[in-house]
């Protein structure tokens, strides 16, 4: 087991325990979403598992030992953009083999593979400033895996994007990773999103947060997006999810206030 | 509690750059017709207040251009203009840049760390808030009539400025970044340096450019209230001596300063934050 948060209990100052025992399992190479509505926890648990949280009670082992600080083997892509505007599209996605002291000809050897894996090849001399905004997600995915971590933890990573950039970012995220073999978990609060991406879904809610369903999604690790989005049975979870998350919404809003 | 100053957003620069006039005459042209057209501005300025010194305001109060030239002349022949320039300047750069390099450095420690921030910010505002005139006869008391009264009192100046800048800028820069670049392997000092500094220069650099003007200011108020030397010497000396030549002759002297200074500014900013507009630039 690659990650594991074992009955966790978490807080934020003068609040509620938002976690009151809450565990999750990533295995090694698998693609897990975290679906959610909004406000219900997700990037509390993502922010657990990066170590950039503590638990308050509970532990997080990671690769098989205890997460002791920051978690610096997992990849981290947020929504927001995150690039160093000052700095060229090669800089920053050689960012971390650079803050890890990586000698300079084999941060031009993984980059050279980096760009080519997320279509960025020409556009590594530009500023961040120049970039659309899925070129910038690509640079982002690419600076997270550049290091080849165990793991990626992705929260809402293409949450800004328009429906038509979103699809395309999808299909390169899941043959990206096949490729690499890297696992990941990825928060969403999108149902198709979801669906596409998976290989297995937990629908959270609630305040103490729990977890109200896991789907296991059957389509395998090289899928087509466009094939799956046609089955019946894209078409059957996604009115099952539906459901669910309005149900996780009443739920989580309920408690809230 | 002050505003700080808003650098440029990048959406401003390039709305700024698309929106350009529908295209008749070619843009050098125009820059050529926009000088002349000042300078028969100014030339008329000057010919109209020639002609109506002692014919309709007396000559005592507003001098006339042909007099002031001359003591400007005057004025740059036996050395007093190089000398006393010289002087203004000195204080000037000295208070920008220990007010500057004050304020950078706290404005830093209390924007990056929370703690240190909560303590000391409140401090700051509160002194903020004193007029900065009251602190002359102070500073007359612990610095005498000498260069360092006036560096320190333009230092108090450019001190609040520059903090305020820095302060916000550094609070500005996003902790999702921090976040990112942390997990990516960053240490504690690599975060500061790499992130939060450069993050902030942007903010650091308009509170630099706005406060040298101010700069300037104080070290003339200062000459204006106690010195025997400098543009603001020269300032109030000839208005205690009733001649207005001499006042205006100075305040010649300080316009061309200022902007001397103000293109050095521009220029140096310009090139420190390139990246911010190279986008725009080459679309
Ligand atoms: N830094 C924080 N301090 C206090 N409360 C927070 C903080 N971050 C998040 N919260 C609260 O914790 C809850 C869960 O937040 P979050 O994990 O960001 O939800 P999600 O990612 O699912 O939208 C929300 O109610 C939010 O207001
Ligand atoms: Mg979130």
């Amino acid at each position: 087991m690659l990650l594991d948060i074992n009955d966790v209990h978490f807080g934020y100052q003068n609040e509620v325990e938002l976690l009151q025992g809450f565990s999750l399992h990533v295995e090694q190479g698998e693609f897990v979403a975290l679906l959610g509505p909004s406000g219900c926890g997700k990037s509390t648990l993502m922010n657990l598992a990066a170590g950039l949280l503590n638990p308050l009670r509970g532990g997080v082992n990671f690769g098989g030992h205890p997460l002791h600080g920051l978690n610096r083997d997992v990849g981290y892509m947020t929504q927001g953009d995150t690039l160093l505007p000052w700095a060229t599209v090669a800089k920053n996605i050689t960012l971390p083999l650079e803050l890890r002291g990586v000698p300079k000809a084999q941060r031009e050897e993984k980059l050279d593979k980096a760009v080519r894996l997320v279509n960025l090849a020409e556009h590594r001399n530009k500023y961040p400033s120049e970039l659309s905004g899925g070129m910038k997600r690509r640079a982002l995915l690419a600076r997270s895996i550049i290091y080849d971590p165990p793991m990626l933890l992705m929260d809402e990573p293409f949450g800004a994007l328009d429906a038509q950039l979103r699809e395309v970012m999808h299909q390169e995220l899941l043959n990206t990773v096949a490729r690499t073999g890297q696992s990941v978990l990825f928060i969403t609060h999108d149902i198709s999103e979801a669906i596409l991406l998976a290989d297995r879904i937990i629908v959270l809610g609630g305040l103490p947060l729990r977890v109200l369903e896991e789907t296991e999604v059957p389509f395998g690790k090289d899928r087509k997006l466009s094939e799956v989005r046609t089955t019946k049975t894209y078409a059957d979870m996604e009115v099952h999810l539906r459901e669910l998350l309005r149900k996780a919404d009443a739920l989580t809003k309920s408690k809230q206030h | 509690m002050t505003a700080p100053v808003r650098p440029a957003s990048q959406a401003q620069l390039s709305a700024r750059r698309r929106r350009k006039a529908p295209v008749r005459i070619s843009p050098a042209r125009r820059a050529v017709e926009n000088l002349v057209i000042q300078i028969i501005l100014i030339g008329a300025f000057l010919v109209l207040w020639e002609y109506a010194s002692d014919r309709w305001v007396p000559k005592l109060m507003v001098s006339k251009p042909s007099d002031i030239g001359a003591q400007i002349w005057k004025w740059t022949l036996d050395g007093t203009f190089v000398r006393n320039l010289w002087v203004t300047v000195q204080a000037t750069a000295l208070g920008f840049l220990l007010g500057a390099a004050a304020g950078m450095v706290l404005g830093f420690l209390t924007g990056a760390w929370r703690r240190v921030g909560e303590i000391l910010q409140p401090i700051v505002t509160a002194f903020y808030t004193l007029p900065r005139l009251a602190l002359a006869p102070l500073f007359l008391l612990w610095f005498g009539l000498g260069m360092e009264f006036r560096v320190m009192f333009s230092a108090t100046i450019v001190f609040f400025l520059v903090y305020y800048n820095t302060y916000f800028g550094v609070r500005e820069v996003s902790q999702e970044l921090i976040a990112a670049v942390r997990i990516m392997g960053a240490n504690p000092l690599q975060v500061a340096l790499r992130v939060i500094v450069p993050s902030a220069l942007v903010w650091v650099a308009a509170g630099l450019k706005i406060s040298v003007p101010y700069a300037l200011v104080g070290v003339v108020v200062a000459e204006m209230l106690a010195s025997d030397e400098g543009m603001g010497f020269l300032l109030s000396r000839g208005a205690s001596q009733f001649s207005a030549a001499q006042t205006f002759a100075a305040i010649f002297g300080l316009l061309v300063v200022a902007l001397v200074v103000d293109w050095l500014i521009t220029a140096l900013t310009n090139r420190a934050l390139r990246w911010k507009t190279a986008g725009s630039m080459q679309n």
